[in-house]
C-alpha cells in the first residue's frame, strides 16, 4: 500500500521523468479544456432560467405575461439576458459580485415574497444604476440603436428614439423601467 | 304582404339614416352666440349595476344627447364609470325592436314559424288565448313569469300583483335569483330582515376592507373609487382582496389572497376560531345581542331530485334547519379549523391567514367586509353570508360607521324591486312571505281583495322554472327585462329544451333582439330607462326616481304598460275559483285591471300631479297617474314596519333616500340605537328582525363543491363580468366604444396551463364540460391572471354562450346558481 | 320490471322531445333569418370566434360623443402598471410630466375631491384610469348605433344662417 502511494508521489512531483513532454503538454491542454469547460459550464448553469427561478420564482411569474417572454418573433429574454453582462470580463466581475448574493441566499434575505417585496425598490435601483452606468448595455445587446427602423415603430416611439435616444440625452433604462416585471414603489423616481 | 323582421329592421335603419342625412346639412363655422345651445338636464339613476350612481341626462328634440355623473349625488359625486358615461347610446342600437313580432306561418301563429310583425292587439290576442288555455287546463301552476332586478319598482309591483293576486300563481321570480338570493336568505337567517344595516358612508370610515369574492374594481367601479380614495388618502388603511384568481382589485391589495374554490368556508371558520383564541370576542356585545345555532349540514346541491348527489344528501329536504347551541359549543366547533387544516383546504399560507384574521380580531380596526357574486353564486352561498356576519357579530363590529358587513348588489333595483317589492316566488312586499297566512291576509287587505285569494304555495324559482318548462309543467311563460337564455345555467339540457318545448308559449319583452327573444314565440318591443318614469333601489337602501324624458321608438311600450294592458284581457270569472267569487259577489265579472289597478287606490292620483314639463306615456293613456298610485299603495306595506318610504313626490326632488325614512329623515345605520328610529331605547343594538332582538351566529362547516376537476375535466371554470359590459351585453355591446374596448369573450388562463396543452394566446379552443361547450380564444395576458388549474370566461358575449358549460347546481337554501365553479377541459378547436 | 320500462320510455320520450327542440332551432334560423343580432347564428351551434383584434395605437385623438365623455385611449397600454406602487399613466399625463411627454394633461376635474375642493395632485378617487378611459380595438362595431350628435340636432333646429 505504502509502495503504491510512493510511486504516485514520485510521478506527480516530477512528471517529466515518467512521461514524455509531448504527452504532458497534450494532457495539460486537454485538462485545461476540461477545467475551462467545466468552469464555463458552471457559469452557464448559473445563467439558466431554472437556476434563477429556483429563488426568484415570483419574478418569473411576473415575466410570463410580458413582451420579453412571448412576442411576435419568439425571440425571448431570459433573466441573464438583461441581468448578466455578455462580455466575458464583465460577466466574471458580475459573478464575483454574485458571491454576495450567495450570502444573501444563505441568510435568506429575500426568501419569501414579502421579504422580496420589501427590498424590491433597492434591488430595482441596483439594476437601474448599473444599466444607466453602462448605457443600457444589456438592452442594446439585442436592441441596437444603429439598426432601429423608425418607420416600423409607432409614431410616439419613433419620436422619442429619434430625439432623446439619438442625442444620447437618454438611455434605454431612463424610460423603459419595469418592462419585464413589476415596478417597485416609484415615489420620488425621476419621470414618475 | 308579409314582411320579415329583417326587412322591417332594414327599413327602419334606412329611415333613420335618411333622417340623419337630412340633418347633416353643411355645418357652418361655429357661431356660439347665434346658436340655440340649450339642453334639458334631468337626473336618473344609472341603468346598470347596483351601486346606484345618479346621472345627469341631457335631452333635446326627444333624444338623449349626453350623460355624466351627478355632482349632487352622495353616491358618486359627479363620477361615472365608462359604462355610465356611455348611457346616452344604449337606447340607440339600430336593431331596436319597435313592433311586436310573432312566429307565424301563413298568417297564423306557428311555433315553427318565422317572426312576423303584428299589432299590439294581435299580440295580446294570442297571449290571452295561450294564457287562458293553460289556466283552464293546468290552473295557476301552469303559467309563469320571469322578471328582473331591472324592473322599476312599480313594474315589479304591478307584475307581482298580476301573478299573485290576479292569476293566483306564485310562479313569478326575478333574475335577482341568479344574483342576490343567497344574500337575501343570509340576511333573513341572521337578522330576520333583508338588506344591509350599513351604507356607503362606511367607505369613508373603515380602517380595513376585506373583499370576500368581489372584483369591485370592475363590477362596482364607483364604489371602488370611494374605497381607493379612503385607502390612498389614509396610509393606515388596509385592503385585503380575496379571490380564486387574480383580478384588477388586486391592484390595491395590501393583503392579496388567492384561495382554492369553495375553501372560503374553511377560512371563515379559521378567522372565527382565531378571534376566539386571541381574545378578540366582544363578550358584552355577544352576551346581549347574539344567539348561537348549529345549522343542518349535508344539504345537497339543488340539482334535480333524481341526481345521485341529491339522493345521497342527508338533509336536502331540511336544508334550512338549525338547533340552538352555546358559545362554548360554537368555540369548540370552529376550533377544528386551525391554521394547518385551513391552509391544507384553502392553499392560503398561514401568514396571510393570520394577517386577515387580525383585521377582524383587533378591536381598534373598523372593518368593512364586501362581497358579491363570489359569495352569492355558491352552492353554500347562504352559509358564507351567515359566516361573514359571524365575524362581525363575534367582534361587535356592526351597525356603526366603518364597521359594516356589506353585501353589494349586481342590478340597479335588485334591492328596490326584486327584494323590497317581493317579486320572488316565495315573497310579498316588505319582507313578507306567501306561505305565512298572516302575511297573505295583510296583503289581501292592503290590496282590497277577498280573503284567501293569494295562494300559499311557494312558486317555482328561476332554475326550477326552466326545469318546469322542459318538463311541460309550465306552458305559458312571460319574460321581462332579462336575457335568461344567456344567463341561466345549463342552456343545452334545461333552458333551450324548455323554451322550444312544443307545448309551451314563450313571450319575451325586450328592447333588443337577444338570444332569449330568439328562443321565444312572441317578442314584445319594450321601452327602456328614461323612455318611461321609473324608480330603482340600490344596495344601500337608497330609493331613486326619474321622469320619462323621451319617447320610446316606434310602438315600443314599457313593461308596466304591457302588464296593465294585459290585465284588461282577463275577468275574475275566468281566473278565480268559484267559491271565492260566490263568497264575494261584488268581484264577479270584473277585469283583473279593475280589481288590481283601478281599485280606488292605484287610480286615485290625477294626471295633474305629474310634475310639469314631463311626459308619462302610460298615465296619459289611462287617465290617472299610474306610477304614483302603484308606489303609494306599495309604500303602505312598509310604513310603520321598519321599511318606511317617503312620499312619492319627495323622491322626484331628492337624490334618493335610504329607508327607513321616518319623519322625513333617512336611516344610515340600522339596528343601532340613536341612528335607527326602530332600535328601541336602552337596547344599544336592537336586531328587531328577530323576536328577541338578537342576531344569530351559525356554526356551519366546510363542505365540498358538487363538481370538481378530475382527470378528464381537469380545470375549474369561473364565469363573471368585465368592466366595459354589463351582464349579457345586450345594451353595452351595442355601444361602439364599449364594444371596441372589450370586443369578444376569451378564456383567461395561466401561461403554463396553456403551454401544457400546447396552446398559445389567440388560439381557438373548445371549453368543454359534461353539459356543453363553446368555442373561444386563449388569453394569457391582460387583467385576469388565474392560477394554474383555473380559467375564467366572461358571459357578456352572445356569440359565446358560456352558460352551455355551467352547472345548474344551486344553493339548496337560496336556490341561487353557482356560476363560479364547475369542471371543464380545454381542447384545441 | 314495470318501473324499468317506465323509466326507459320516459328517457326515450325526453330525448325525443329534446332532439325535436334542438333540430327545430336550426330550422328557424334557415334562410338567413336570424333574430339575435349579437349572436348572428343558431343558439345550439357554436361558431368560430373572431380573431383577437389589436388595439388601435396611432395616438390620434378621437371625437367625443359629448363634452363630458371621457376620451378613449388612442394607444396601447399593455403592461402599464397602475397599483399601490405606481401609476404609469401619470408618467406622461400628470401635470408635471406633460411638458416633456407632450401628452394631454388629465382634466382639472381630476384634481377635485368628493367635496369639490381642488387638491395639489390628482385625487385618489381618480387613481384607476381604466375605470373611465378605455382603449379601442381595431375592429368594427357589431351593430350600428343611431345616437345623434348634439351639433346635428342643433343644426337641424336652427334656421341656416349661411
Amino acid at each position: 500500500m505504502l509502495k503504491i502511494i510512493k510511486r504516485y508521489w514520485l510521478t506527480i512531483s516530477s512528471p517529466s521523468k515518467y512521461y514524455s513532454l509531448g504527452f504532458l503538454s497534450l494532457g495539460g491542454f486537454v485538462m485545461g479544456i476540461i477545467f475551462w469547460g467545466g468552469f464555463n459550464t458552471g457559469m452557464e448553469l448559473t445563467n439558466t432560467e431554472t437556476f434563477c427561478t429556483s429563488c426568484h420564482e415570483n419574478i418569473y411569474e411576473e415575466l410570463q405575461s410580458t413582451i420579453h417572454f412571448t412576442n411576435r418573433s419568439g425571440v425571448r429574454a431570459i433573466c441573464s439576458s438583461c441581468h448578466v453582462p455578455h462580455e466575458w470580463t464583465d460577466k466574471i466581475a458580475r459573478k464575483m459580485q454574485a458571491s454576495k448574493e450567495v450570502w444573501a441566499w444563505v441568510t435568506g434575505t429575500i426568501n419569501t415574497p414579502e421579504k422580496f417585496e420589501a427590498r424590491r425598490r433597492t434591488l430595482a435601483e441596483n439594476e437601474w444604476h448599473r444599466l444607466k452606468a453602462n448605457d443600457s448595455l444589456e438592452c442594446r445587446n439585442c436592441h441596437e440603436f444603429e439598426y432601429m427602423d423608425f418607420t416600423w415603430q409607432s409614431e410616439r416611439a419613433a419620436q422619442q428614439h429619434s430625439t432623446a435616444l439619438m442625442s444620447g440625452e437618454k438611455t434605454c433604462i431612463d424610460c423603459h423601467k419595469g418592462i419585464a416585471h413589476k415596478l417597485p414603489d416609484m415615489t420620488g423616481v425621476e419621470g414618475f | 304582404m308579409k314582411s320579415s323582421r329583417r326587412d322591417f329592421i332594414k327599413a327602419n335603419a334606412i329611415a333613420t339614416a335618411a333622417a340623419a342625412a337630412g340633418m347633416s346639412a353643411p355645418v357652418s363655422a361655429s357661431n356660439l352666440v347665434a346658436t340655440d345651445n340649450k339642453l334639458k338636464w334631468a337626473k336618473a339613476p344609472c341603468r346598470f349595476c347596483g351601486t346606484g350612481c345618479s346621472m345627469n341626462v341631457a335631452t333635446r328634440d326627444n333624444r338623449v344627447v349626453a350623460t355624466h355623473g351627478d355632482i349632487k349625488s352622495p353616491v358618486n359625486k359627479g363620477l361615472a364609470c365608462v359604462k355610465g358615461y356611455f348611457l346616452s347610446k344604449v337606447m340607440y342600437g339600430e336593431d331596436r325592436l319597435q313592433q311586436p313580432l310573432l312566429r307565424m306561418t301563413d298568417g297564423k301563429y306557428d311555433k315553427h314559424g318565422e317572426f312576423t310583425p303584428i299589432s299590439w292587439d294581435a299580440a295580446f290576442d294570442i297571449m290571452e288565448e295561450k294564457f287562458k288555455a293553460t289556466l283552464k287546463e293546468k290552473g295557476p301552476r301552469g303559467v309563469g313569469m320571469f322578471g328582473s332586478g331591472q324592473w322599476t319598482v312599480w313594474e315589479g309591483y304591478a307584475a307581482a300583483k298580476l301573478f299573485k293576486a290576479g292569476f293566483l300563481s306564485n310562479n313569478i321570480d326575478p333574475n335577482a335569483r341568479h344574483c342576490m338570493a343567497s344574500a337575501v336568505v343570509g340576511f333573513m337567517r341572521t337578522f330576520g330582515i333583508d338588506e344591509p344595516m350599513g351604507c356607503y358612508d362606511d367607505f369613508e370610515h373603515a380602517d380595513a376592507f376585506v373583499l370576500w369574492g368581489s372584483n369591485m374594481a370592475e363590477m362596482h367601479p364607483i364604489l371602488w373609487t370611494r374605497l381607493t380614495d379612503r385607502r390612498l388618502s389614509n396610509p393606515h388603511v388596509k385592503v385585503c382582496v380575496m379571490s380564486t384568481y387574480e383580478h384588477r382589485s388586486f391592484e390595491l391589495a395590501d393583503i392579496p389572497v388567492i384561495f382554492n374554490p369553495q375553501s372560503d368556508l374553511a377560512i371563515l371558520n379559521y378567522i372565527a376560531n382565531y378571534i376566539i383564541q386571541n381574545d378578540g370576542v366582544n363578550t358584552d356585545f355577544v352576551d346581549k345581542h347574539v344567539n348561537f345555532r348549529r345549522g343542518n349540514t349535508d344539504i345537497g346541491y339543488g340539482l334535480r331530485p333524481e341526481n345521485p348527489l341529491e339522493q345521497e344528501a342527508a338533509n336536502s329536504d331540511k336544508a334550512g334547519g338549525s338547533q340552538p347551541m352555546s358559545f362554548e359549543e360554537f368555540a369548540k366547533f370552529v376550533s377544528d379549523y386551525d391554521a394547518k387544516k385551513t391552509t391544507e383546504i384553502s392553499g392560503v399560507p398561514e401568514k396571510q391567514l393570520i394577517e386577515m384574521a387580525k383585521l377582524y380580531a383587533d378591536p381598534k380596526t373598523k372593518v368593512m367586509s364586501l362581497w358579491t357574486m363570489g359569495v352569492n353564486q355558491h352552492t353554500r352561498g347562504v352559509w358564507v353570508n351567515n359566516m361573514i356576519y359571524n365575524l362581525h357579530l363575534l367582534t361587535g363590529k356592526i351597525s356603526t360607521p366603518g364597521n359594516s358587513p356589506f353585501s353589494l348588489t349586481g342590478q340597479p333595483s335588485a334591492c328596490g324591486t326584486a327584494r323590497e317589492v317581493g317579486t320572488f316566488s316565495h315573497r310579498l312586499p316588505a319582507d313578507m312571505v306567501v306561505n305565512n297566512p298572516e302575511h297573505r291576509k295583510i296583503a289581501e287587505q292592503k290590496w282590497k281583495l277577498p280573503a284567501d285569494v293569494i295562494p300559499g304555495w311557494v312558486g317555482s324559482h328561476a332554475v326550477q322554472q326552466n326545469r318546469d318548462l322542459k318538463d311541460g309543467k309550465i306552458n305559458a311563460y312571460w319574460v321581462q327585462v332579462n336575457n335568461n337564455v344567456q344567463a341561466a345555467p345549463n342552456l343545452n339540457e334545461e333552458t333551450l329544451p324548455g323554451y322550444r318545448n312544443p307545448d309551451n308559449f314563450i313571450v319575451v319583452s325586450d328592447a333588443y333582439p337577444t338570444v332569449t327573444a330568439q328562443a321565444a314565440d312572441l317578442i314584445l318591443p319594450t321601452a327602456m330607462w328614461v323612455e318611461k318614469e321609473g324608480a330603482y333601489g340600490n344596495a344601500e337602501r337608497r330609493t331613486q326616481f326619474w321622469h320619462q324624458m323621451v319617447d320610446a321608438p316606434g310602438e315600443a311600450r314599457s313593461d308596466l304598460w304591457q302588464i296593465v294592458e294585459f290585465s284588461k284581457r282577463f275577468t275574475t270569472d275566468e281566473v278565480w275559483p268559484a267559491d271565492i267569487l260566490n263568497a264575494n259577489p261584488e268581484f264577479k265579472g270584473k277585469t283583473l285591471f279593475d280589481v288590481l289597478y283601478a281599485n280606488g287606490q292605484v287610480d286615485k292620483y290625477p294626471l295633474s300631479d305629474i310634475a310639469e314639463g314631463n311626459r308619462n306615456q302610460e298615465s296619459e293613456e289611462l287617465g290617472f297617474y299610474l306610477q304614483k298610485g302603484l308606489f303609494e299603495e306599495y309604500a303602505s306595506f312598509g310604513r310603520g314596519k321598519a321599511h318606511d318610504l317617503a312620499d312619492f313626490d319627495t323622491y322626484h326632488e331628492e337624490r334618493g333616500l335610504r329607508w327607513p325614512v321616518v319623519e322625513g329623515k333617512e336611516t344610515r345605520w340600522r339596528y343601532k340605537e340613536g341612528s335607527d328610529p326602530y332600535a328601541r331605547a336602552g337596547t344599544d343594538f336592537d336586531f328587531y328582525g328577530k323576536p328577541d332582538g338578537k342576531a344569530v351566529i351559525f356554526a356551519l362547516p366546510f363542505e365540498p363543491a358538487p363538481e370538481m376537476p378530475d382527470e378528464e375535466y381537469d380545470l375549474w371554470l369561473s364565469t363573471g363580468r368585465v368592466l366595459e359590459h354589463w351582464h349579457s351585453g345586450s345594451m353595452t355591446q351595442r355601444v361602439p366604444e364599449l364594444h371596441k374596448a372589450f370586443p369578444n369573450a376569451v378564456v383567461y388562463m395561466h401561461p403554463s396551463d396553456a403551454r401544457k396543452r400546447k396552446l398559445r394566446r389567440g388560439d381557438e379552443v373548445r371549453v368543454i364540460s359534461r353539459r356543453g361547450e363553446i368555442k373561444t380564444r386563449v388569453e394569457t395576458r391582460g387583467r385576469n391572471k388565474p392560477p394554474v388549474g383555473l380559467v375564467f370566461v366572461p358571459w357578456f358575449d352572445a356569440s359565446q354562450l358560456i352558460n352551455k358549460v355551467t352547472l345548474d347546481a344551486t344553493d339548496p337554501l337560496s336556490k341561487q346558481t353557482d356560476f363560479k365553479k364547475c369542471a371543464i377541459k380545454i381542447e384545441r378547436a | 320490471m314495470k318501473n324499468v320500462i317506465a323509466v326507459l320510455s320516459f328517457l326515450l320520450l325526453t330525448s325525443l322531445t329534446n332532439y325535436g327542440a334542438l333540430a327545430e332551432e336550426r330550422l328557424i334560423t334557415e334562410g338567413g333569418q336570424t333574430t339575435a343580432t349579437l349572436r348572428n347564428g343558431p343558439i345550439d351551434e357554436e361558431a368560430s370566434p373572431p380573431k383577437m383584434s389589436k388595439v388601435e395605437n396611432n395616438d390620434i385623438k378621437r371625437k367625443r360623443a359629448y363634452p363630458m365623455q371621457p376620451p378613449t385611449i388612442p394607444h396601447k397600454i399593455d403592461g402599464y402598471q397602475v397599483d399601490l406602487k405606481v401609476n404609469t399613466c401619470m408618467s406622461c399625463h400628470s401635470r408635471k410630466r406633460t411638458a416633456e411627454s407632450q401628452a394631454p394633461m388629465v382634466s382639472v376635474t381630476h384634481y377635485m375631491d368628493r367635496e369639490g375642493n381642488f387638491l395639489a395632485d390628482v385625487s385618489p378617487r381618480r387613481y384607476f384610469c381604466e375605470q373611465c378611459h378605455v382603449t379601442q380595438a381595431a375592429t368594427k362595431p357589431l351593430i350600428g348605433n343611431d345616437f345623434i350628435d348634439i351639433d346635428q340636432l342643433i343644426n337641424n333646429d336652427s334656421p341656416k344662417s349661411h
